[in-house]
C-alpha cells in the first residue's frame, strides 16, 4: 500500500515536471525546427498571424498552426541569412563587438576590485561593498535615466562605449567574485608572503588560479546577460547601424519570419556553446560563491 | 640560523585589546623554544610577530643582529608551518614545495634537487604530483614542513602544527619533528596549547597567560619549579592539586600543613625559603597527582571514581571539600596488577616534603622564588631537582 502510494506520487511529480520541462523547451524547439522549414511552409503555418497583425488588429490569430516537424528539411533560411541578407550578419557582428569587450573588461575589473574587497576589510571598504550590493539589487530600469544622463555628459551617447563603459563596471560580478575570494583562507596569503610573494604575485599566482571556476561562471553569466540585452541599445544607441542582433530580432516583419527563426538559432549558438563548455565551472562557481543571480 | 630577541615587545589590537605585553625573551641560535599557554594567551601573536605577519605596537624585535620591526616577511628569511597547513590547493605537492624557491629565482635544476631531497627526507616522493586535496592530514602536514625546510630558513616557526591531527598521528608526527630538528639543526619556535608537546619537544618552554610570560625554563624546571600557581596547574597531566594550608616554622625548620596533616619540607626547599626570606603564613599547597600517596594516616579523603589507565590508576577523590586526583601505580615491579587499590570508601593521602609547591594565596607566586626574579628566565635560578621516589 505504502509502495503503491509512493509510486503514484512519483508518477505524478514526474508528469508535472515533464509538463513544465516541455513548456519551457517548446519555444526553443519550435525556433530550431522551424528554421529548417521552407519560406512557403512557414507562411502557410503562421501567415495568418502576421496578416492579422498587419491589419492593426490582434497579434495572435486563432488560425495559427504550431508545427514542429518540417515537411521537408530545408537550409534555405540559413542560405538566405548568410548570402542574401548580410544585414543579419552585420547585426550579429555588432553583438559580438559589444559583448566581448564587456565580458573581458567586467571580469578584469571584477577580479581586481574583488581582490581589494576580500584582502582588506575596514569600515570604508565594507561601506563601498554595501553600496555595490545596493546597486546590484536595483533593476536596470531604475538606473536607466542616470545612466543616460551620464553617458550624455561624457559624450558617449550613440557610441558603443555608452554600453561597454557601464558594463565594464557592473557590480554583480564584483559581488559574486568577492564572496568567492573571501573563502580563500588568510593563512594561504600569509604563507605566500613568507614564501616571498609580492602583492601582485599573491593576486596572480594564488588568488586568480583558485578563482578560475568563478571567473568562468561570471564570464558566462555576463555574456548571456549582455548577449540578450534589449533596453540599453534601444535607449543609448539611436543609430540602428550600431544596434545588436538582440534588438533587431524583435523588429522582424511578416515577410521575414522564416529568416528570424534561422537567425535566432544562429544567435543561440554562442551562448549555448559557452554554457556547454563551462557548465562544470558555472555550477561550481555559483555554488561556491553561495549566491545565484536573480 | 639565528637568534631571536624580544625587547619589551607589546602588541595591542584595536587600541584596547592587549595580546602581548612586556615580552622580553632571547631565543638562542639553534634552540628549540616552545610557546605554550591557553587560548588567547598571545602565543600565536608572538609567533606572528617573528614572522612579520603582525607588527609589534612597541618594543624591539631582533632576528640575529637585525632589528626587524619594519622588515617585510619575505625579507626575514624565516619559514612557517601553519595550523591548517595553508597549502596552495591549485598547485601540486611539487609546486607547493618549489613555490618559494621559484620566487627567489633559484635555477630549475637546483629547485628540482632541493624539492626531491626534501620529499625524500619526509617520505612523500610518491605524492609529488598530487594536489593537496588528495592527501591525508598527516601527508599535508609533511608537505607543509617540506615547503618550509626546502628554503633552509634562519628561523623555523610552527603554529600548532599537530592540532588538526588525530591522537595517534600526533604522537608519530611529534617524534618526526624531533628527528627533523636533529637533522636541520636551526632555530625553532613552536606554538602549542598542548603541554605534552611543549614538554617533549622544547629545549626551553615559554609559558604564557593573558599576554604575559609566566615562566621560561627547561621542561624539567617548569615541571619541578613552577613560578606560580598557573604554571603549576598548566604543566602536568592530570593537573596539580591545590589545597589551602599553612606554612609553619618550628625549631628553625619549615613545615607545610594541610588540614591536620603536617610534613617537613626537604632541605632544598628549606634553603630556598630561607633565601627568599619567607615567613610563616597562609599558603596554597600544590601537590602533583603522581606525588600523592595512599597512606595509613594523612589528609582524609573520600574515594569517588577509580580509572584504570593501564600501568597506573587515577583516583578521583574528595578531600578538604574539593576534588582531588591521585595517580598511583597499578602494577608491581613484576608486571602484575595490584589488587590492593581501593575502589571506594575513605582513604588517607600523604606526600613527601620535596613534592610540595607553596604559593602565595594573594599573588599566586611560588614562595620559593625570590620576588625580584619572578617572571624572568628560571634557568639561572633553579638547579635541576631530583624528585622524590
Amino acid at each position: 500500500m505504502k509502495r503503491t502510494k509512493a509510486l503514484v506520487r512519483k508518477c505524478f511529480l514526474t508528469f508535472v515536471s515533464a509538463l513544465f520541462a516541455i513548456s519551457f523547451l517548446m519555444p526553443t524547439v519550435l525556433t530550431i525546427s522551424n528554421s529548417f522549414m521552407t519560406q512557403a511552409e512557414i507562411k502557410a503555418n503562421y501567415g495568418s498571424v502576421f496578416a492579422a497583425a498587419e491589419a492593426g488588429k490582434t497579434y495572435i490569430s486563432e488560425s495559427v498552426n504550431l508545427k514542429f516537424i518540417p515537411d521537408k528539411v530545408s537550409l534555405s533560411q540559413y542560405i538566405t541569412t548568410f548570402i542574401k541578407s548580410p544585414e543579419y550578419l552585420l547585426k550579429f557582428w555588432n553583438s559580438v563587438i559589444l559583448v566581448v569587450p564587456i565580458v573581458l573588461l567586467q571580469v578584469s575589473v571584477a577580479a581586481v576590485a574583488s581582490y581589494g574587497f576580500s584582502r582588506w576589510r575596514g569600515k570604508v571598504r565594507d561601506s563601498i561593498f554595501f553600496f555595490y550590493v545596493i546597486l546590484m539589487l536595483m533593476p536596470y530600469q531604475v538606473t536607466l535615466v542616470p545612466n543616460y544622463l551620464v553617458s550624455d555628459w561624457l559624450g558617449l551617447l550613440n557610441t558603443r562605449w555608452a554600453i561597454i563603459f557601464p558594463g565594464a563596471f557592473a557590480p554583480f560580478s564584483v559581488f559574486l567574485l568577492t564572496k568567492f575570494m573571501r573563502r580563500i583562507p588568510v593563512s594561504q596569503i600569509e604563507a605566500a608572503k613568507l614564501d616571498g610573494s609580492s602583492e601582485w604575485q599573491i593576486f596572480t599566482r594564488i588568488y586568480l588560479p583558485q578563482c578560475r571556476s568563478a571567473l568562468y561562471s561570471i564570464a558566462i553569466l555576463v555574456f548571456i546577460d549582455y548577449w540578450n540585452m534589449v533596453e540599453q541599445p534601444l535607449i543609448l544607441l539611436n543609430d540602428t547601424e550600431l544596434q545588436p542582433l538582440s534588438v533587431y530580432l524583435s523588429s522582424i516583419n511578416a515577410g521575414e519570419i522564416g529568416l528570424a527563426f534561422a537567425v535566432a538559432t544562429i544567435y543561440m549558438i554562442p551562448s549555448l556553446l559557452l554554457f556547454l563548455h563551462g557548465e562544470e565551472y558555472l555550477v561550481e562557481g555559483i555554488a561556491q560563491s553561495g549566491s545565484v543571480k536573480g | 640560523m639565528a637568534s631571536v630577541r624580544f625587547e619589551n615587545i607589546s602588541k595591542v589590537f584595536d587600541k584596547n585589546v592587549t595580546a602581548v605585553a612586556e615580552f622580553d625573551l632571547e631565543i638562542r641560535d639553534k634552540e628549540f623554544v616552545v610557546l605554550v599557554g591557553p587560548s588567547g594567551c598571545g602565543k600565536s601573536t608572538t609567533l606572528r610577530m617573528i614572522a612579520g605577519l603582525e607588527r609589534p605596537t612597541s618594543g624591539k624585535l631582533y632576528i640575529g643582529d637585525t632589528l626587524v620591526n619594519d622588515v617585510a616577511p619575505k625579507d626575514r628569511d624565516i619559514a612557517m608551518v601553519f595550523q591548517n597547513y595553508a597549502l596552495y590547493p591549485h598547485m601540486t605537492v611539487y609546486e607547493n614545495i618549489a613555490y618559494g624557491l621559484r620566487l627567489r629565482k633559484f635555477p630549475k635544476r637546483v629547485i628540482d634537487e632541493k624539492v626531491r631531497e626534501a620529499a625524500r627526507s619526509l617520505d612523500i616522493t610518491e605524492l609529488l604530483d598530487r594536489k593537496p586535496k588528495a592527501l591525508s592530514g598527516g601527508q599535508r602536514q609533511r608537505v607543509a614542513i617540506g615547503r618550509a625546510i626546502v628554503r633552509e630558513p634562519k628561523v623555523f616557526l610552527m603554529d600548532e602544527p599537530l592540532s588538526n591531527l588525530d591522537a595517534k598521528l600526533r604522537n608519530q608526527m611529534r617524534a618526526e619533528i624531533l628527528t627533523l630538528r636533529k637533522r636541520i639543526d636551526t632555530t625553532f619556535v613552536y606554538v602549542t596549547h598542548d603541554q605534552t608537546e611543549a614538554m617533549t619537544l622544547g629545549d626551553r618552554i615559554v609559558i604564557m597567560k593573558d599576554g604575559f610570560i609566566q615562566q621560561v625554563g627547561t621542561p624539567r624546571e617548569v615541571f619541578a619549579h613552577p613560578a606560580n600557581q598557573f604554571v603549576g596547574g598548566f604543566i602536568g597531566t592530570p593537573q596539580m592539586n591545590f589545597f589551602q594550608g599553612k606554612l609553619l616554622k618550628e625549631n628553625g625548620r619549615f613545615w607545610a600543613q594541610v588540614g591536620t596533616y603536617q610534613v617537613q619540607l626537604s632541605d632544598e626547599k628549606q634553603e630556598r625559603l630561607f633565601a627568599a626570606d619567607v615567613q610563616p603564613q597562609q599558603v596554597t599547597v600544590g601537590v602533583r597527582p603522581e606525588h600523592l600517596q595512599l597512606a595509613k594516616a594523612g589528609i582524609p579523603a573520600e574515594l569517588g571514581v577509580r580509572e584504570m589507565m593501564g600501568s597506573s590508576v587515577h583516583l578521583h577523590l574528595t578531600a578538604m571539600e574539593q576534588d582531588v586526583v591521585a595517580v598511583v601505580s597499578g602494577m608491581d615491579d613484576s608486571g602484575h596488577f595490584m589488587n590492593d587499590i581501593p575502589a571506594s570508601g575513605q582513604v588517607f593521602l600523604a606526600f613527601h616534603g620535596n613534592a610540595v609547591h607553596l604559593f602565595d594565596p594573594a599573588s599566586e607566586n611560588n614562595l620559593e622564588w625570590p620576588s625580584k626574579q619572578r617572571k624572568v628566565d628560571s634557568e639561572n635560578f633553579m638547579e635541576e631537582t631530583v624528585l622524590p621516589d
